[in-house]
């Protein structure tokens, strides 16, 4: 039972190994904070929607399984974006419409589809938990490149007196500004996702 | 027959039950929104007053862009200047703005309240930094709604957001005109 869990953290990590939901990891990994709020976000969806998915697999006809399942991810989305919405104004400002998009992000989709509908709740509660940190590790890494390389900067939440933005010597007066736009999304992404297949290749060989 | 309506009925007890989960969301979460969205209006009509009296709102109906104006009084209770509430078209939707213009015309601070721009991109116009290329302009100089009508460095910062900025500018350059045509009336 345990494998269902650590199987989306590295083996079968939704970015780098199925390359899912890419669309809202390029567009909202300039920030830090951006990356921990997107993650929350999906793992809240993706937990909600696996667990009723799971737990309405019998019931629900086969015919508009789909329809069902978007209905279902759709009402976790909108209850998140009305949640952010009313807590984390600045957070849900700054991630625009991604928050409403993550209703299309093919992870939650696909999990329900691949894993949900086929498995008991416990299961799919695992996989969603495996899958989100999976994603969230991912969406981190590549916003923590790209924010320190092309903003100089570290930004998480504001706690009392600190800002919330840490300033990296240097890299703040002479940033790499292409890491901030959508080429250096996509150079961190090819770049880390190329090390993931040489890892994995090596660690098969060694095996 | 009997197989479509089992179906579809389980369906619509589905989207049902949803429907009443979010009717609950929204009540929990749509006083406190409310209540920030007003704050926020209160806070951005104060940082482009520019210290003048605010007078009572006046919505407007013969203009797609211009939805309304608060008039500003000076200390002497002269007619100043107006803000004017303005909806411009962004790359993702509708662009919320407000702008303190006067009654000549220039503009003399924006705010983009709200809006569904790309983030890193067109988001960047919610910053204060981005509003300063309009700033000044409306009276002499024509608000700029073209990237030749900028300087070079406020050009390459406005790349990749494009319609961003024409959709500001179009809007700022409608309220400046409606403001003039009022002509501190």
């Amino acid at each position: 039972m345990l494998k269902e869990f650590t199987k989306g953290i590295f083996k079968e990590n939704p970015i780098f190994v199925i390359v899912l939901g890419l669309c809202p990891v390029l567009a909202v990994s300039t920030k830090v904070i951006n990356a921990i709020g997107m993650s929350a976000g999906v793992i809240f969806v993706l937990l909600g929607s696996n667990i009723f998915v799971s737990m309405l697999k019998n019931y629900i006809p086969d015919k508009v399984r789909i329809p069902a399942y978007i209905v279902i991810i759709a009402s976790f989305v909108t209850i998140v974006q009305m949640v952010m919405e009313a807590y984390a104004p600045s957070l849900y400002k700054s991630l625009g419409v991604y928050v409403p998009l993550i209703v299309v992000n093919c992870i939650i989709l696909g999990r329900a589809e691949a894993f949900a509908k086929k498995n008991t709740i416990k299961a799919s509660i695992l996989d969603a938990l495996g899958m989100g940190i999976g994603f969230t590790l991912a969406l981190l890494l590549i916003s923590l490149i790209r924010e320190v390389l092309g903003a100089g900067t570290i930004t998480i939440f504001p706690i009392g007196s600190f800002s919330g933005v840490i300033k990296i010597p240097v890299l703040v007066d002479e940033p790499i500004r292409v890491f901030g736009l959508s080429a250096g999304a996509l150079l961190v992404i090819g770049f880390l996702k190329a090390f993931f297949n040489w890892y994995s290749e090596f660690k098969g060989a060694r095996s | 027959m009997n197989d479509i309506v089992k179906i579809g009925s389980r369906l619509a007890i589905i989207c049902a039950v949803a429907a009443v989960v979010l009717g609950l969301a929204n009540a929990v979460t749509e006083p406190k929104i409310t209540i920030m969205k007003k704050m926020k209006l209160e806070k951005s009509l104060e940082q482009v007053s520019k210290g003048m009296k605010i007078g009572k709102f006046t919505p407007v109906k013969d203009s797609p862009v211009v939805k309304g104006y608060y008039p500003l009084t000076d200390k002497a209770d002269k007619r100043s200047g107006y803000i004017c509430k303005l909806t411009g078209n962004g790359y993702g939707g509708d662009l919320d703005i407000i702008a303190g213009i006067s009654v000549k015309g220039k503009i003399l601070a924006v705010i983009l309240l709200e809006d569904d721009e790309t983030p890193g991109l067109g988001k960047q116009a919610e910053h204060a930094s981005y509003m300063t290329k309009y700033i000044g302009t409306g009276e002499d100089k024509p608000v700029p709604v073209r990237k030749t009508q900028l300087s070079q460095k406020d050009a390459d910062a406005v790349t990749g957001a494009s319609i961003t900025f024409m959709g500001i500018g179009k809007a700022l350059a409608a309220g400046s005109s409606y403001v003039k045509k009022l002509g501190g009336e």
